[in-house]
């Protein structure tokens, strides 16, 4: 008996812990939203006078290298480098990394662009695998193909970075393509502010739509559910949480899809971290406390009208494994700089933002979980006042539901030419269904990440991906 | 029940929000699907006036095409902006790569609408963002009789608007201002370092007059920074200053002094650059190298050949790019290329197998 009652009180406090849990979470995100708004509008103004065009004859420009590291990217790897060619830049060299690929990689890459083989001095700054051969092409002068040993993902962007001879330097993934004028208004963050260090960029889901050169042609509803929903996530994502925590130099993310780096800061920071598959967000955060550590002035940006677009995985097994990825890079993060949690030394990086993915991010799914298992056993046990629980789901689903419309208006304000109307309303449908099991199976693949962690940390995993509509 | 209540209350407050939501997402939306529908249909009937005026047989019929044309423009500058770009990008009629004809062409539309009014109007009634704009659009017309009204818009406390003006006067010759504004922010060294390159690209008065009225007053951050910005302007008046820069012991002077006086590549500075190229600051050397290069002297490619094995790599690799310019025969060449230091050689190697096939 007394057990029971033990069990009964736990139930309910957990009850009541879940609740005032997701009250605060939903509290957090509606303050993200009204910053993102409020910035959003003042971005979008701004940009009216930027006339960011003009800086492309500027001096202060600074040179780029574009780093593509490719493992086994035979379907989109050549025509990924064709859509980079034409980016609007004024001076910037593209590396292929091909990371000891075993299909067609390289030899695509050789053959398209006429690629000969060249002895070349490499400055080793980050120590990494054995770089077997380099290749160049009289005809595409700002082309570098690099063959390497593989090393993984980190390993060939540290390769990167050790050929590149530009100041600036951009991680690309082999299966995106970035807008043409995305790189010239990225590196307008470094321009206008010369503390700037890591500027990120908006990745938005290209599933169903004409992408050609980078260039959105024709904005059309993808067909599976799954893929739908992601794209309500990723404008909630960018758009709220990013701007957000940019807006207070806490960014701890810059998607791995685009990213823009100063080279000497990752330089002296030492690289991409090896055997970890969270590598974009380990980056950032090693950036923020090495900066801090030594009093250095630095920015962490993000830039809502610099656009990637990427493929979201289509099927349920693979989105399952981004999800546990994600959440696996996300512990191994917190994990090797948990130091800075709580630590006043890393001001708002450390007293806000460090705990916040940590209970947020990392243990919200956890909370979540718990909260789902134990829901039945509430019921069983007759302590759910069902009024109560029913008038507690409407209010959570529609704080969720007005976090995903508020992201979606920000998108309609960024990205204004990209919808019609018809299509911007069926897709907030979107932002009401996803909250009816969509999420919940999210949450426990992100748990399933948590749970796997000693297990999967070091595998990449391959998610199936086709080539982009053109 | 207190709880619920505040529950029920919450629940409608959120029903609301997302109604306001859903209101505000389909307007904007619409708007935008307006403004789609819209400049499709300017573009269109722009398109039959470009068309017009371009094509036009007799100069009678373009000037009542040109007024066809400024009648759609109608004050607005979106339209007059899409008329003027799709007349300079037209391709196909008889003003077809002639691009002062069809900047003549232009000017007879500017005479009919006028656009200098409607970004006056723009500056006298728009916010920061709309009197920025105006403020560009303005120095890009040459609309010198608006130049006090920009000057107000200078001393702005919005950062935006004030760069916009004084870029705007900047594009306008006018030094005096320029100066001023320049000096204002020399003490903000984040911002000032970019601010003076673009300045200097992009204004069209005398680049010595305003440098010479900048030196007058300001510290030694801005002036290091002018002296680099305008060495590749080659501005001989202020050779005595660069000299004097450049033998002396402050380490930025030296920096921004060698810099100029390279980018001139005078014989009678060999000297100089060749202690420079010897310095302890790889900046500084790897400028000098770069003076060197344009003398072609066999003393200044001993020096160049020389800084090949230099222990800062940036300092090899520009000795790599600038020899190849330099008259190196190819006993030379194949000595470095052959020798016995692996920098120089590499170095070498990287830059020739990028331009020998």
């Amino acid at each position: 008996m007394g057990f029971l009652n033990a069990v009964r009180s736990f139930i309910v406090i957990f009850n009541y812990f879940c609740m005032a849990f997701t009250l605060l979470l939903s509290f957090i995100y509606i303050i993200q939203l009204f910053v993102s708004l409020f910035r959003v509008h003042r971005n979008y103004d701004k940009t009216f006078s930027d006339d960011f065009l003009s800086y492309v004859d500027s001096d202060n420009l600074l040179p780029i290298s574009l780093i593509i590291p490719a493992y086994n990217e035979q379907e989109n790897i050549v025509q990924n480098i064709r859509s980079l060619m034409k980016l609007n830049y004024p001076q910037f060299e593209i590396i292929v990394v091909n990371d000891g690929s075993t299909d067609k990689t390289g030899e695509l890459v050789v053959n398209a662009f006429h690629m000969h083989k060249i002895e070349t001095s490499i400055r080793y700054q980050i120590q990494t695998q054995n770089i077997e051969a380099v290749y160049y092409s009289k005809k595409y002068p700002n082309l570098l193909y690099v063959q390497k040993a593989n090393g993984g993902k980190s390993d060939a962007l540290n390769a990167g970075i050790n050929i590149s001879k530009y100041p600036l330097f951009t991680c690309l993934d082999a299966d995106s393509r970035i807008e043409k004028d995305a790189l010239l208004r990225l590196s307008l963050e470094f321009i206008k502010d010369s503390r700037t260090v890591v500027a990120g960029g908006i990745v938005r889901i290209a599933n169903g739509s004409k992408i050609v050169d980078g260039e959105l042609k024709g904005f059309s509803m993808p067909k599976k559910l799954i893929e739908r929903f992601q794209i309500v996530e990723y404008y909630r994502s960018f758009l709220m949480g990013r701007v957000f925590w940019s807006a207070s130099n806490s960014l701890l993310i810059v998607s791995g899809a685009f990213g823009l780096f100063r080279k000497q800061t990752v330089i002296e920071v030492g690289g991409y971290k090896k055997n970890t598959i969270g590598e974009d967000m380990e980056i950032v955060v090693r950036i923020h406390r090495y900066m801090r550590k030594n009093h250095r002035k630095y920015k962490v940006k993000f830039n809502e009208f610099s656009v990637c677009w990427t493929q979201g995985p289509m099927s349920l097994k693979d989105i399952r494994s981004q999800r546990r990825r994600w959440q696996i890079g996300l512990m191994d993060t917190l994990l090797s700089h948990a130091i800075m949690t709580f630590n006043p030394r890393y001001g708002f990086v450390g007293l806000v933002s460090m705990p916040y993915n940590w209970i947020f991010e990392l243990f919200g799914a956890l909370v979540e979980t718990i909260g789902y298992v134990l829901l039945p056993f509430t019921l069983i046990m007759g302590e759910l006042n069902m009024f109560f629980f029913v008038i507690y789901f409407l209010l959570s689903v529609s704080l969720g539901v007005i976090l995903s419309e508020g992201s979606l208006v920000l998108e309609q304000y960024t990205h204004r030419a990209a919808m019609t109307a018809k299509q911007s309303i069926s897709i907030s449908v979107y932002a009401i269904l996803e909250n009816f099991g969509y999420r919940q199976l999210i949450t426990l693949f992100r748990m399933e990440g948590i749970l796997k962690y000693r297990k999967l940390r070091k595998t990449w995993g391959k998610i199936k991906r086709k080539e982009f509509e053109q | 029940m207190k709880i619920e209540l505040i529950s029920v209350i919450g629940l409608l407050l959120c029903l609301l929000i997302i109604g306001i939501e859903y209101i505000l997402l389909y307007r904007l939306a619409e708007l935008q699907d307006e403004h789609t529908a819209r400049t499709e249909n300017i573009r269109r009937r722009l398109d039959i006036h470009v068309e017009g005026v371009l094509y036009a047989p007799t100069d009678g019929s373009r000037n009542a095409e040109i007024t066809a044309m400024a009648n759609e423009i109608n004050g607005d500058f979106t339209v007059y902006e899409m008329a003027v770009e799709a007349i300079r990008e037209h391709n196909g009629s008889s003003f077809s790569g002639d691009d002062e004809a069809k900047e003549r062409l232009i000017e007879r539309i500017n005479a009919q609408v006028d656009p200098v009014a409607i970004y006056v109007k723009m500056l006298d009634e728009g916010d920061v963002y709309h009197k920025g704009y105006a403020c560009r659009r303005l120095a890009e017309l040459n609309a010198q009789e608006y130049r006090d009204k920009i000057k107000d818009c200078v001393g702005s406390k919005d950062r935006d608007l004030s760069y916009n003006a004084a870029m705007a006067l900047c594009r306008m010759g006018d030094v005096y201002e320029v100066a001023e504004y320049l000096l204002s922010i020399e003490n903000d060294t984040l911002y000032s370092g970019r601010i003076v390159n673009e300045f200097f690209a992009q204004f069209t008065g005398d680049r010595g007059e305003l440098a010479s009225l900048i030196f007058e007053k300001c510290n030694k951050y801005m002036k290091c920074t002018v002296i680099k910005t305008i060495a590749i302007y080659k501005l001989d008046r202020f050779r005595p200053m660069y000299l004097e820069g450049a033998s002396g012991d402050d380490s930025q002077m030296k920096i921004a002094c060698v810099k100029a006086l390279a980018a001139f590549g005078y014989p009678e500075d060999e000297q100089l650059l060749q202690i420079a190229a010897g310095d302890k600051d790889w900046v500084i050397r790897s400028s000098a190298i770069r003076g060197l290069s344009l003398l072609k002297t066999q003393s200044a490619l001993n020096t160049v050949k020389h800084a090949l094995g230099d222990k800062e790599w940036w300092v090899r690799q520009t000795a790599a790019q600038v020899i190849t310019r330099m008259d190196i025969s190819p006993k030379d060449l194949e000595e470095i290329l052959g020798g016995y230091d692996r920098f120089a050689a590499d170095a070498m190697k990287n830059v020739l197998y990028k331009s020998v096939e």
